[in-house]
């Protein structure tokens, strides 16, 4: 029987790597997005 | 009991709504994965002829299905916020295209290394493999394209124009093993029946439901940050930075 392990696990690790990435990306995003509202609403307090 | 689609359509309320949906998606998505990943890595059989390089298809044939589902439901955004003039339809349309993309990456990248012990290369310029990177950068055209814009409905508009021409990229690559004489293999899966396992089956359709929660929940979550980014300057969003 054929034993690939090397294949299988690059395929799932860079699978989950893709979506770990993909996750933090997201966090990121909404940090930023919340940062851009505060600023807004400084910005308007400020004036 | 009607559902009131027009209430949920402004962005402010489908905010908190896609804030109440997101956790459970993810929540689905992990439960129905461990299992996925179970019967796909301990209870289906080691395959006759590939050995147990076939377990990449537990990843690589739901991951080619969600590209081209999430492509799919990304061009119908888009067209709805073309017809209908919609802001929400078009954030959901954005919010979709960075999954679709990943997951086509993920279809690349796994399918390459499946294909290097079964073909004895990483790469071939074979049809399905080639409209598959088309798809590819399809999402990269409409990201870039979404963004390259000031003012963003007009990069809204443009967007969505792109993913629908793009649409016919789909049946090119459902189709392409049929029409064109290809290494890539046929459907393994129709609606008219299967030839495989039935664990080796229920692995692929348990991976596939749990990559289809996943990306309702990661759109779910990114259209959040796309409404805050657009509604940055009104009272409600205002109100959520506090």
């Amino acid at each position: 029987m054929r034993s690939h392990e090397f294949y299988v696990w690059m395929a799932y690790g860079m699978t989950a790597i893709a979506l770990l990435a993909e996750i933090v990306a997201l966090r990121i995003k909404r940090t930023r997005a919340l940062m851009g509202v505060e600023e807004e609403r400084d910005l308007e307090a400020q004036d | 009991m009607s559902i009131r689609w027009y209430y949920f359509a402004s962005p402010s309320t489908f905010y908190g709504l896609a804030g109440r949906l997101a956790p459970w998606f993810f929540a689905l998505a992990a439960v129905l994965g461990v299992a996925g990943l179970y019967m796909g890595l301990v209870v289906a059989p080691t395959d006759a002829q590939q050995g147990e390089v076939y377990r990449i298809i537990f990843i690589h044939v739901p991951a080619s299905w969600m590209s081209m589902f999430i492509y799919f439901v990304m061009a119908c955004w888009g067209a709805v916020s073309l017809m209908f003039n919609t802001r929400l339809a078009a954030m959901m349309a954005r919010a979709l295209a960075p999954t679709g993309a990943m997951f086509t990456f993920v279809a690349l990248w796994t399918g390459s290394f499946w294909g290097r012990p079964t073909w004895g290369t990483y790469w071939v310029w074979d049809a399905r493999i080639t409209s598959e990177l088309v798809l590819l950068f399809l999402y990269f055209g409409y990201i870039a394209l979404a963004n390259s814009f000031e003012d963003p409905r007009r990069g809204d508009r443009a967007s969505a124009l792109l993913a629908l021409i793009g649409l016919v990229n789909l049946p090119i690559i459902y189709f392409s093993v049929v029409w064109w004489n290809t290494l890539h293999q046929g459907s393994s899966v129709s609606f008219k029946g299967t030839t495989m396992h039935v664990a080796m089956l229920w692995g692929m359709l348990l991976m596939a439901l749990s990559f289809w929660m996943y990306s309702i929940g990661a759109a779910l979550t990114r259209v959040r940050a796309v409404i805050l980014e657009r509604e940055r300057r009104t009272q409600w969003a205002r109100a959520l930075a506090r």
